[in-house]
């Protein structure tokens, strides 16, 4: 059922995969404003993930997105709680730029799990959201946060969509090319302009696909695979706003091998971000 | 358990969709790839030119395979395009189809009792469902608000809506759910962790019908979501094609 490869027949019968894990690169947390959340509170998130085996999961807080502060203090207390399963986003408001340089500050006091030194960072990067908050990709607000990235080769997850002048190819391409140590994850794979975002991935070693959403359309996958390869394209999916199942069931249904599936679920993740799969 | 589609498609858009199927052989082969065993079938053709068009070329695509359940698309009958209800409803029983959509976007016309009441009136009464693509009218706060006049005046219409967006929006159509025993919704993009399960907790699995949203849409998505909701077998048979055999069967014609 949905293919005839064993990744399929596997996803089917178990819902899960031992030998297949998932990181799921692009998560939130918190309820928010346009829709009903049944799953966002942490005992359903943990349980969600044991379903269908995701080992990781990397959120930033809705509440970050309005207050900062709030939001991201939020994430902290969550993997702090459970940091053998989640770490988070450090969300960037450019609309602040007076507090701009203290939260850059703050990142890196909160950067390390509270109470295991040794453990890695609880915030793995940066999440920008140019059209939430109204500010292109490229403006110059954003450019405090890029060059603290930039010097320490963090990974920034910008959600993308296509439409020129916000949060577009084009404005990652220029922010790729600018700033070429950030590690730049385009959140929905630029929905809707595949192949051109596709080759922005391709083009820049340092540019991901990620595919939140992005797999629900049928066919824009094999376009990611073909222009890109599936070694740059990360599975996530805004949970608690889809359930992982949704888009592990789309990549089933995508006309790829299950070694491209595999680097899409865990393989990509587990090298970019250094979490462990054991 | 047979999973039966309610929300599939085939034919030739103006704008294609990214993965087209543009003849009916090749929604069978994705139907026969995802483990599908029956569908809910229309051509493009009924809402990009006209119902007149495309209910002809549906059922004689459908015809070819009995996995496939065609379905047709409604105007207005003050127009007489279709016939005067009566002899509609004469042809759909000759045709053999049992369930209708209506583009009341795409077709210019009002989906209300001035327009079709007297269509819909008959469909109440013959328990033949009426299905609503939720991205047919411009956005979810209209598309809601037409389904919920119809309902109003036609209570116990089997209105059916699908393909709601990734903006869940069970906020618009829980509160019709709860008030309209015999308005339903399809999975097919229905992608809400735990929605499927919070939802049979709430009001029940009766009203949830299966449906892929092919080919825009990719099967394996509603699958996998489906096969694995937090809810019973029982719960799961219903969903899967259950609801909407239990519809179709008692269609009236």
């Amino acid at each position: 059922m949905i293919n005839d490869t064993r990744l399929a027949e596997e996803f089917v019968a178990h819902g899960r995969v031992d030998d297949c894990p998932v990181i799921d690169t692009h998560a939130h947390f918190g309820p928010y404003q346009a829709i009903y959340f049944p799953r966002w509170r942490p005992e359903r998130v943990l349980d969600t993930m044991d379903r269908c085996n995701v080992r990781w999961l990397i959120m930033s807080a809705h509440a970050a997105l309005v207050d900062t502060a709030r939001g991201n203090r939020e994430v902290a207390e969550i993997v702090a709680a459970h940091p053998d399963r989640i770490r988070g986003y450090w969300v960037i408001n450019p609309n602040y730029p007076e507090r701009l340089q203290r939260e850059l500050d703050e990142f890196d006091a909160h950067a390390q799990t509270p109470g295991q030194a040794s453990s890695p960072p609880a915030f793995v990067g940066f999440k920008f959201h140019p059209n939430q908050h109204g500010v292109p990709l490229n403006d110059e607000r954003y450019h405090p946060a890029l060059e603290y990235a930039d010097a320490r080769g963090l990974p920034i997850l910008s959600h993308t969509w296509a439409g020129r002048g916000m949060s577009s190819h084009a404005e990652v391409r220029e922010v790729a090319e600018r700033f070429p140590n950030v590690r730049l994850l385009m959140g929905h794979a630029g929905y809707g302009d595949w192949e051109e975002s596709a080759k922005v991935a391709r083009d820049h070693e340092h540019v991901y696909l990620e595919l939140t959403a992005a797999y629900s359309v049928r066919g824009a996958l094999e376009i990611m695979v073909e222009h890109a390869g599936s070694e740059k394209i990360l599975f996530g999916t805004d949970h608690p706003w889809f359930d992982p199942h949704y888009g592990i069931g789309c990549i089933l249904s995508a006309y790829m091998t299950d070694e491209d599936r595999r680097n899409i679920l865990h393989r990509n993740a587990e090298r970019l971000f250094g979490l462990p799969l054991d | 358990m047979e999973l039966f589609d309610c929300n599939c498609w085939y034919g030739v858009p103006k704008t294609p969709p990214l993965a087209p199927a543009e003849t009916v052989d090749d929604l069978l082969g994705e139907l026969g790839r995802a483990g599908i065993g029956r569908a809910l079938v229309r051509n493009a053709a009924i809402w990009e030119e006209s119902p007149e068009v495309g209910n002809a070329l549906t059922t004689a695509d459908c015809a070819r395979d009995e996995r496939l359940e065609a379905a047709w698309g409604i105007l207005p009958p003050h127009t007489g395009e279709l016939g005067d209800v009566h002899e509609f409803l004469d042809a759909m029983r000759a045709a053999g189809v049992r369930a209708l959509w209506a583009y009341p976007a795409k077709h210019r016309y009002l989906l209300n009792a001035t327009a079709m009441g007297g269509m819909l009136e008959e469909m109440q009464d013959r328990g033949i469902p009426l299905f609503l693509h939720r991205r047919e009218m411009p956005g979810a706060q209209e598309t809601y608000a037409v389904a919920e006049q119809v309902l109003a005046d036609f209570p116990r219409l089997h209105l059916v809506i699908v393909a709601h967006g990734s903006w869940g929006e069970d906020r618009l159509f829980r509160p019709m759910m709860a008030r309209y025993p015999s308005f339903a919704v399809g999975t097919s993009r229905y992608e809400l962790d735990g929605g499927i399960e919070d939802l049979c907790r709430t009001l029940g699995p009766e009203r949830l019908l299966f449906g892929t949203n092919f080919p825009e849409t990719p099967m394996g998505g509603p699958i996998l979501t489906l096969l694995h909701a937090a809810i019973s077998d029982e719960e799961r048979e219903l969903i899967a094609g259950g609801n909407l055999r239990r519809i179709l069967e008692e269609v009236r014609l």
